[in-house]
């Protein structure tokens, strides 16, 4: 059997092999350049994110498999390629600011975002349950490393190692999964795979279903479904702040893409199988979600049950299975990276020197010691609340449509109660804000022009998401 | 059926009964002694002369890590290999594709021996 | 200029002037507040040719603005007024510069955050009276409750963050609800006609069943319910009020509650008509509840603006009596009521406000015989006072009496007990005037009390002019309703009769019900 490679091939993964090359380039130049020229790093790193931007303008258009399966490019890639690359150019730009005011080493950390990020271009890309695997542990690994930057702060170090084992125990799930299926259908090719289910939609053989439900355990981890979601508030908190910022909205896109891949498209045909399990799931994850960030008065820990809160909306995309799945999931994960993004740039600022001010009470006041950052936090918080007129709320609305299009009425009425018990806690955010006194008088350091340009892009995009959705809607459909 | 099962089921129940009986027995009936000779830790019948674990160096864990990615790495060389007389004929493609691999491996040598992986002080 | 897009300018013209204020100096604080007066002014002047040039006679929908908006999901920018909305779009724009120049002096600080709220907030509130379009009323429905939680919570008094959190929540719980319905009304068109749209117009046309009528009819009244608010959801009122600042207290008051009124006549009857029917028993006897309780409490309140606040929920029955008694002339009186009680409980809200500047306490027992200082003052105050309570002459005479006049002829017994609610009216409202302003002289701080200055004057003014106007000549402003609300009375005659032929469908079914809608 002759393997071809030709062009076409190569161009269907331009933007990853940008990246990858980019990564490995960083590496060397961060031990080889002169001490001076180490700084030069984070913007070496978006130039690579850049250029692979430019290269995804390449797949445009492009329909079809390449590298004998392996790889698909299709309109749902070229947008999951630019959602991923954004996601890392603004994550470095939040770095650039961060590491100045760490005594942390970063030497390492452009590589691994870049390392990572074509890790989730790999796993939005794919065709087959390999590639999915191989791009989800680049992705993993990396993040894992990411997790434990401030070497010298247990929480870092607890982040690192709670996230490793724990992701580690998940992916032990996922493998099983994938091989109960190729078990099961004789490949691992998504097509054949999505075949193999038409063609016994009425009767699966119960190892199949066993290796769907294994493989839902896998990803559910990696996006922290509940009850898989135990991770979540402890790596969030421990990690750096660009760190928890890039993997709140990268990880969380990635593992939604392989969803995407797997379950919706993949075994859509068994839909009637899947979709109550993930029902349940999707109320779980928002309840708990919810309710618990109630309570937290950590802004990392907060965001971070919000994560796990958003993590069930997007399910309730994805429960609906039908024509309207993808483009509302793809939608919530383009606005929920302009929120998360924009609310841990403004953390990041607030946070100052070694994340002393993580706290909601270090919010007091800055509505008017530092009215600008106030007000994005502001929009930000508002569009996670899913307040119109921001993208947050149409990003909601466009899912709990799909939901209620397939008929799952009672699912989107507690996804909507679900999103007003939201409301409280980020409302709290505002109120600290705008409505109390500042608890000490220590003046925050001015923005940075790094986090400066994140926050102004994530305030931009969410507006303009929110008023004018059109375009991108039309685009994603 | 299942009834052909059922004698393993019974061959299971009796060697598992019996498993549990000799423990549960011993434990029962043995004569307990308890001297600090007895407890001490047995080492072919000579007095311990220190604690059995030992702390390495950390060293000794990064050389083994290391050992372990290069040495995984070279499994992809030998079907690689075993193919490439096969595959030649379809162009220099498989040649470029190792010397791709290696580099990249290389690349990850470097990195290591300037970030000081190798040098053991 | 065309109508049409006149009504476009004058909605957005306040977010512009927001736009506008964000390049002022924080320092300019006279300018900023004269820029603000000038916006709200110029919207006011601006949305007069509107009302002239609406024709009353018709009941369609006039100054229609239709353009694509989202096109992938079916939802537009279709606005336009008709007979229901055209007087509170007037209130509004009227109440803005007013609201404004209450605030001239009684906020102090962050002068330049508060005037761009209340701009803002009044770009809001227009867009909520003209949405034809679901999704574009639920937008601006909800982000109209942006600036007031803020307006509520940063220059609110002592409580103001558990009134603001309470405030959102309360409404939040209702819209949420209603949100999904709207979605449901989506799909349940797209499956009678093949078209996705959220245009209400065409949402208008189909025939919904009976049976789900009920359901999306109650999510849809529990968000308006909770506006009002009615008698059980009425509880986020007195916080809200006694909390926020004399303008947000005005604005809530007149603009904010007629909103979940407003949301009745053009949602929930037209778009539910059965269901309407079926339901108006239980929301009459709700009304009538609410005037009651709320004049009740009203008596025994310490605090004149708590009693204000209170006779909210009372003035408020009146209109739902009006509105759910579904006859022509109840409706017009619950519109015209609607106006009146933007009017009337604005101006109280202002004239409080006025005399808790003077004394930061709105105690009634620390008052008495302000009448003696502040002549000016207590004049006006009667006047408003007097209408509040519906004396003939005046526009809630008016209102109250065409309401009473309209359920008399349907629901005889709840006329009678709304009647009992006005009595008590006058009782509240007069015993507090006589507390306040008669009586001797009694506290020292009340001696140097100062009379009105010009602009608390002409604050108060343009307001009485519409008292009396209302009071006197009526026609100028029910003309304009006549036709619009004949018509949804016809639509309510007919459901009335349908509804007997309707075999009562077992609703229960569409609880568990899945499937495509």
């Amino acid at each position: 059997m002759p393997i071809a490679i030709g062009t076409t091939d190569l161009i269907s993964i331009l933007p990853i092999a940008i990246v990858s090359l980019f990564g490995v380039y960083l590496l060397l130049q961060s031990v080889f350049a002169p001490r001076m020229n180490r700084i030069l790093i984070p913007y070496l790193g978006i130039l690579g994110v850049g250029l692979a931007v430019v290269g995804n303008f390449f797949l445009i258009g492009m329909e079809g498999t390449a590298f004998e399966g392996m790889v698909r490019v299709d309109r749902l890639t070229v947008v999951l390629n630019f959602l991923f690359l954004i996601t890392a150019a603004l994550s470095l730009l939040i770095t650039i600011s961060y590491h100045e005011g760490e005594h942390v080493e970063f030497l390492e950390f452009t590589p691994l975002v870049l390392f990572s990020t074509a890790g989730m271009m790999v796993m939005g890309s794919a065709e087959s349950l390999m590639t999915i695997f191989l791009g989800l542990e680049t992705m993993s690994i990396a993040l894992y490393v990411m997790a434990g930057f401030r070497r010298t702060n247990r929480h870092s170090l607890e982040a690192a190692l709670k996230y490793f084992l724990l992701g580690a125990f998940a992916t032990g799930f996922l493998l099983y999964g994938m091989a109960l299926t190729y078990g099961m259908v004789g490949s691992t090719n998504l097509t054949q795979i999505a075949q193999y289910f038409t063609q016994n939609a009425l009767d699966v053989p119960l190892v199949a279903l066993m290796g769907l439900a294994l493989i839902i355990i896998g990803f559910g981890f990696k996006v922290a479904l509940v009850p898989f979601h135990m991770w979540t508030p402890d790596v969030y908190q421990g990690s750096p702040l660009p760190v928890t910022a890039y993997m709140a909205v990268g990880a969380k896109a990635a593992g939604f893409a392989a969803i995407l891949r797997v379950i919706s498209l993949s075994a859509f045909s068994i839909a009637f199988q899947w979709s109550e399990i993930l029902w349940v799931l999707a109320v779980l994850t928002m309840t708990v979600g919810n309710v618990v960030a109630l309570v937290q008065d950590n802004i990392k820990r907060m965001l971070a049950y919000s994560s796990i809160a958003h993590a069930g909306y997007i399910l309730v995309g994805v429960v609906a299975s039908n024509d309207q799945t993808v483009p509302s999931v793809v939608f919530y994960l383009i606005v929920y990276l302009f929120m998360n993004l924009g609310a841990f740039a403004v953390a990041t600022m607030v946070a100052g020197q070694n994340e002393r001010r993580v706290n909601i009470q270090y919010y007091r006041g800055l509505g008017y010691t530092q009215p600008l950052l106030a007000l994005a936090m502001a929009v930000f918080m508002f569009s996670l609340a899913g307040f119109p007129p921001t993208a947050g709320f149409i990003g909601k609305f466009y899912i709990f449509s799909a939901a209620l299009q397939s008929g799952y009425v009672w699912l989107v009425i507690l996804g909507v109660i679900n999103s007003l018990i939201s409301v409280y806690y980020y409302l709290n955010v505002v109120v600290a804000m705008y409505m109390q006194q500042p608890v000490d008088e220590k003046k925050i350091a001015p923005v940075l022009p790094g986090v400066g340009v994140v926050i102004l892009v994530a305030v931009l995009g969410i507006v303009y998401l929110g008023i004018f959705p059109g375009t991108m809607l039309s685009v994603l459909r | 059926m299942l009834l052909q099962y059922i004698p393993i089921l019974v061959l299971s129940v009796i060697a598992l009964g019996f498993a549990a009986a000799v423990l549960i027995l011993t434990h029962v009936i043995s004569p307990k002694v308890k001297d600090p000779v007895k407890l001490t830790v047995y080492e072919s019948g000579l007095p311990p002369q220190m604690e059995a674990r030992l702390r390495y160096p950390i060293r000794f864990f990064v050389v083994a890590m290391m050992f372990i990615l290069f040495d995984v790495e070279v499994i992809f060389i030998y079907p690689w290999a075993v193919v490439y007389q096969q595959f030649l004929a379809y162009g220099s493609f498989i040649f470029w594709e190792m010397l791709l691999f290696i580099a990249v491996l290389f690349a990850g040598y470097l990195y290591l021996y300037k970030r000081g992986a190798f040098k053991w002080e | 200029m065309e109508m049409a897009s006149l009504l476009n300018y004058t909605t957005f013209l306040p977010l512009l002037g927001a736009l506008i204020l964000l390049m002022i100096p924080k320092t300019e604080e006279v300018l900023i507040k004269s820029w603000a007066f000038f916006v709200t002014l110029t919207t006011f002047l601006l949305s007069l040719p509107l009302f002239h040039n609406f024709d009353g006679s018709r009941s369609s929908i006039q100054f229609e603005t239709i353009k694509s908006w989202i096109p992938s999901i079916g939802a537009g920018y279709h606005v336009g007024l008709d007979g229901i909305s055209i007087l509170l779009y007037l209130l509004t724009t009227f109440m803005m510069p007013l609201a404004v120049l209450s605030s001239w002096s009684a906020i102090q600080n962050r002068v330049k955050e508060y005037m761009l709220a209340m701009l803002v907030l009044e770009t809001g509130m227009l867009g909520v009276f003209i949405s034809l379009d679901l999704l574009l009323f639920y937008i601006f429905w909800e982000t109209m409750l942006i600036p007031m939680y803020l307006l509520i919570g940063v220059w609110g008094g002592p409580r103001r963050i558990y009134a603001a959190i309470k405030f959102v929540l309360y409404t939040m719980v209702g819209s949420v609800l209603m949100l999904v319905a709207i979605l449901y009304l989506y799909f349940l068109h797209y499956n009678f006609t093949g078209v996705y749209t959220f245009d209400l117009l065409q949402i208008y046309t189909i025939d919904i069943p009976f049976g789900l009528q009920l359901w999306l009819f109650l999510a849809f009244a529990l968000a308006f319910a909770i506006k009002v608010p009615m008698f059980p959801f009425h509880t986020w009122l007195p916080d809200a009020h006694v909390e926020a600042p004399t303008a947000g207290s005005v604005i809530l008051a007149g603009i904010l509650l007629k909103m979940g009124t407003y949301g009745f006549l053009r949602f929930n009857l037209p778009l539910f008509p059965e269901a309407s029917v079926h339901f108006a028993p239980l929301f009459l006897v709700l009304a009538v509840i609410g005037i009651l309780y709320g004049a009740w409490i009203s008596m025994v309140q310490r605090d004149i603006k708590k009693l204000v606040a209170y006779s909210s929920v009372s003035h408020l029955g009146f209109v739902m009596l009006g509105v759910f008694a579904f006859t022509v002339p109840s409706m017009q009186g619950g519109l015209i009521q609607m106006i009146n009680h933007g009017l009337s409980t604005g101006a109280l809200f202002l004239a409080v406000g006025m005399i808790y500047e003077r004394r930061h306490t709105r105690e009634i027992r620390e008052f008495g015989g302000v009448t003696r200082v502040m002549p000016v003052f207590a004049t006006l105050f009667l006047i408003v006072c007097l209408s509040s309570l519906g004396l003939p002459g005046t526009n809630g005479f008016v209102g109250e009496f065409l309401i009473l006049v309209g359920s008399f002829q349907v629901v005889p017994a709840f006329a009678v007990l709304a009647t009992v609610g006005i009595i008590f009216a006058a009782v509240y409202l007069l015993w507090m005037f006589r507390r306040v302003m008669f009586g001797p002289l009694t506290r020292e701080e009340n001696k140097n009390l100062v009379d009105l200055n010009g602009r608390e004057v002409a604050t108060l003014l343009p307001i009485i002019v519409f008292i009396f106007w209302i009071g006197f000549y009526p026609r100028t402003f029910l003309d304009k309703t006549e036709a619009t609300i004949s018509r949804l009375a016809g639509t309510m005659e007919k459901a009335r009769a349908e509804l007997h032929l309707e075999k009562q469908a077992p609703y229960w079914k569409y609880l568990v019900w899945k499937g495509n809608p």
